[in-house]
């Protein structure tokens, strides 16, 4: 089967030339069947984050001999972390701080990067077919990231209205239009509020991000003079990542202008009319409760809605028919980075069910974690799933709270072998030292600044 | 001493420094077969007046910055105020072994490391420092149980480096250790950085920071540019307008 292939290789010039030079693989229809070849080792990257790239390159630094493919659907990186500080209109924050081309890692690293969507996963096959060709792998890295979940929220919302809000009242979770599309209704605002409704429930993407982006929308209406406020409709009553820290923040910096609702839940969005309608709780237990003749019910007009709706995982994890767990994360194999159900494939970055936080730091630390356990299978090694842990920073996170000047919070996350059989993150938010007491610094804000180039140097370079 | 007189014989033209690296140590690294270890022109250390820095007149535990081998790569010397281990073995990523040799001075307490941190090529600028030495009695977050610290640590992404052991990576994201800088004590206590050892990322650095070089240094071409002769050694406070630590 793999001389066949590689026969064909030698007969179809495009896909063979694709084969030889790293970052250039294209394949024409009908050209061959397989648009990679069966090494014995072949490792395929199903998406192009912070994940995806990590491993792509940690696998090629580790072993040259490695043919490492990356698909992702994307043209452009675009990153998430950082991005509310373009929101917020920080100096010398473009969005060209925030993208990259795919190409230059790639063919500096020497892998494969292919631009396509995936549509089928084959674990029997060992197959992953997309919308540019058909790919083998021995071993499938997963690092799709996360899903929208405007269904389990919205019930009686159609595909229609979903789109509707989606495009109206962009999340700007997954980096790209969403965020074009925010930026531009910020940008186009007149006096007026904005509404920042954080997730509901359960894991999302970058706990302490709604909070960060409250504060950068604060600093925005603030530095241009806008009348009007940022309101949160929140259903943790302060309980939220760095919650003392950005509370903090608010009362010295956005008095009067951050308008924080820690019990509330959202019923409707009218994109048409500009309405929000929301139930306000009193207190945890009545919002658990849920029931509406406890509440007060409001419906207030916006200028801009970012509704950001209950994260999932992405469809992929399920596409591959693996174990997963309620939200779609996929079910592990104890303290490892692979799937619980195939030990052949490999799941990084948010996508995991891990209790570790889904940032960009912890991405990284995933991919590379799992690039030093795929090269041991690889290898027919045994590895120690606890080897390093507990790690006493897995995580470092900043978030942006005020623009000028600029300061920012911080939180630090230990990474252990929990005794609940999986990796679990301990939050630790300290007040550093140049604070003056408080949780936020000058110094914290330029680290913020070099955290994220750090981040751009570690896949790009 | 050999070299100086080799100076003196040659009038110290700039060209003849240039194909003098240390020869004693050259050897020395090349004997043990050691891998990693790249030789430069031997620099002498100056202090801020331009005259040779003495190991026995640097502050314990104090950061002093200094560029080597380009002339925009920072290093930081560090008498440490305990004695370094010797003969420490260390692994680069790609699995290649280098040796630590141990510390100059006195007490063998004196050392010196690229400042360039391996994990993402953070580094001290004349704006701000990220990277450095943090003396014992420190507190830090990238090891918040750690009884005393006497440690590198940076502080953009919490990765910590153990001086005494070669420049180790001990936490954080950081996986391969500090880039050692070779350093020569002459019979006068004066300092000479001659040489590099471990896995360096100065390529990387210079393909990263266009911007940058060209705030401070014009540009890549110049930034890039072998230091010859002398390196002046200042403190890293009196360097860099603000020290960022966690």
């Amino acid at each position: 089967m793999s001389m066949e292939r590689r026969d064909l290789f030698k007969l179809a010039g495009v896909a063979a030339a694709a084969a030889v030079l790293p970052s250039v693989a294209v394949t024409t229809a009908g050209a061959a069947e397989m648009a990679n070849k069966a090494s014995g080792k072949t490792v395929l990257v199903v998406g192009g984050g912070f994940g995806g790239l990590t491993i792509a390159k940690e696998l090629k630094k580790k072993d040259k001999s490695i043919d490492v493919t990356v698909i992702e659907k994307k043209d452009i990186f675009m990153a998430c972390p950082f991005s509310n500080t373009y929101l917020g209109g920080l100096e010398g924050v473009s969005l060209e701080t925030l993208t990259h081309d795919f190409y230059a890692p790639a063919t500096k690293h020497g892998y494969n990067f292919v631009q396509a969507e995936v549509t089928a996963i084959d674990r029997k096959a060992k197959t992953v077919t997309t919308t540019n060709g058909n790919f083998t792998y021995d071993i499938l890295v997963l690092s799709p990231g996360i899903a929208y979940d405007y269904k389990g929220q919205f019930p009686e919302w159609s595909d229609e209205k979903i789109a509707h809000v989606a495009h109206a009242c962009p999340a700007a979770l997954m980096p790209g239009s969403e965020h074009l599309a925010l930026k531009r209704q910020l940008v186009d605002m007149d006096d007026g509020d904005v509404v920042i409704v954080p997730p509901a429930q359960g894991k999302y993407r970058c706990p302490p991000a709604p909070y960060e982006r409250t504060s950068m929308v604060a600093n925005y209406l603030k530095e241009e003079g806008i009348k009007g406020k940022v309101i949160v409709l929140d259903t943790r009553g302060g309980k939220f990542s760095k919650g003392a820290a950005f509370q903090e923040s608010w009362k010295d910096l956005y008095d009067g202008i951050i308008d924080y609702k820690g019990f509330t839940k959202v019923i409707d969005v009218d994109p048409a009319k500009n309405e929000i309608t929301y139930l306000e709780f009193t207190d945890a237990a009545s919002l658990l409760e849920g029931d509406p003749e406890e509440a007060t019910k409001h419906t207030i007009k916006y200028q801009v809605c970012n509704l950001i709706p209950n994260n999932i995982c992405s469809p992929v994890i399920k596409m591959a028919g693996l174990e997963t767990n309620g939200a779609g994360y996929a079910l592990m194999d104890g303290y490892t980075l692979r799937s619980k159900t195939d030990k052949d494939v490999y799941v990084i970055g948010d996508a995991v069910s891990h209790g570790i936080p889904p940032s960009g730091h912890t991405a990284i630390w995933t991919a590379k974690r799992a690039a030093g356990q795929i090269q041991a299978q690889l290898a027919g090694k045994s590895f120690d799933p606890k080897a390093g842990l507990p790690v006493p920073v897995g995580n470092v996170c900043y978030s942006m709270v005020s623009g000028n000047p600029e300061e920012a919070i911080m939180v630090t996350h230990e990474f252990v072998a929990h005794e609940n059989g999986m990796l679990v993150g301990n939050g630790n938010v300290p007040k550093p030292k140049d604070g003056n007491g408080k949780f936020r610094s000058k110094g914290t804000g330029k680290a913020t600044r070099e955290w994220f180039a750090g981040v751009k140097r570690e896949l790009f370079m | 001493m050999e070299r100086r007189s080799f100076l003196k014989i040659t009038g110290a033209s700039a060209a003849a420094v240039v194909i003098a690296p240390s020869l004693i140590t050259q050897r020395l690294y090349a004997e043990d077969g050691l891998s990693l270890y790249e030789s430069y022109e031997k620099i002498h250390l100056k202090d801020a007046d331009g005259n040779p820095l003495k190991a026995s007149m640097l502050q314990p535990e104090e950061n002093y910055i200094f560029n080597f081998p380009h002339v925009a790569t920072p290093c930081i010397l560090v008498d440490l105020g305990r004695p370094a281990n010797t003969n420490v073995k260390l692994k680069a990523d790609d699995g290649t072994e280098y040796l630590f040799k141990g510390g100059v001075g006195k007490s063998g307490s004196i050392v010196a490391y690229s400042a360039i941190c391996p994990h993402q090529l953070t580094h001290p600028t004349p704006d701000d420092s990220f990277f450095q030495y943090l003396e014992r009695k420190g507190k830090t977050l990238a090891l918040p149980d750690a009884k005393e610290a006497g440690i590198f640590v940076c502080s953009s992404h919490l990765s910590a480096f153990d001086p005494v052991n070669g420049g180790k990576a001990i936490a954080g994201p950081a996986t391969e250790g500090l880039t050692q800088i070779v350093l020569e004590i002459d019979e006068n206590d004066e300092l000479w950085a001659v040489g590099a050892l471990g896995p360096n990322r100065f390529h990387d650095y210079m393909d990263a920071f266009k911007p940058e070089f060209k705030k401070y240094y014009e540009n890549k071409r110049k930034a890039k540019r072998l230091v010859k002769e002398e390196a002046k050694v200042v403190m890293l406070k009196q360097f860099t307008k603000e020290i960022i630590q966690y």
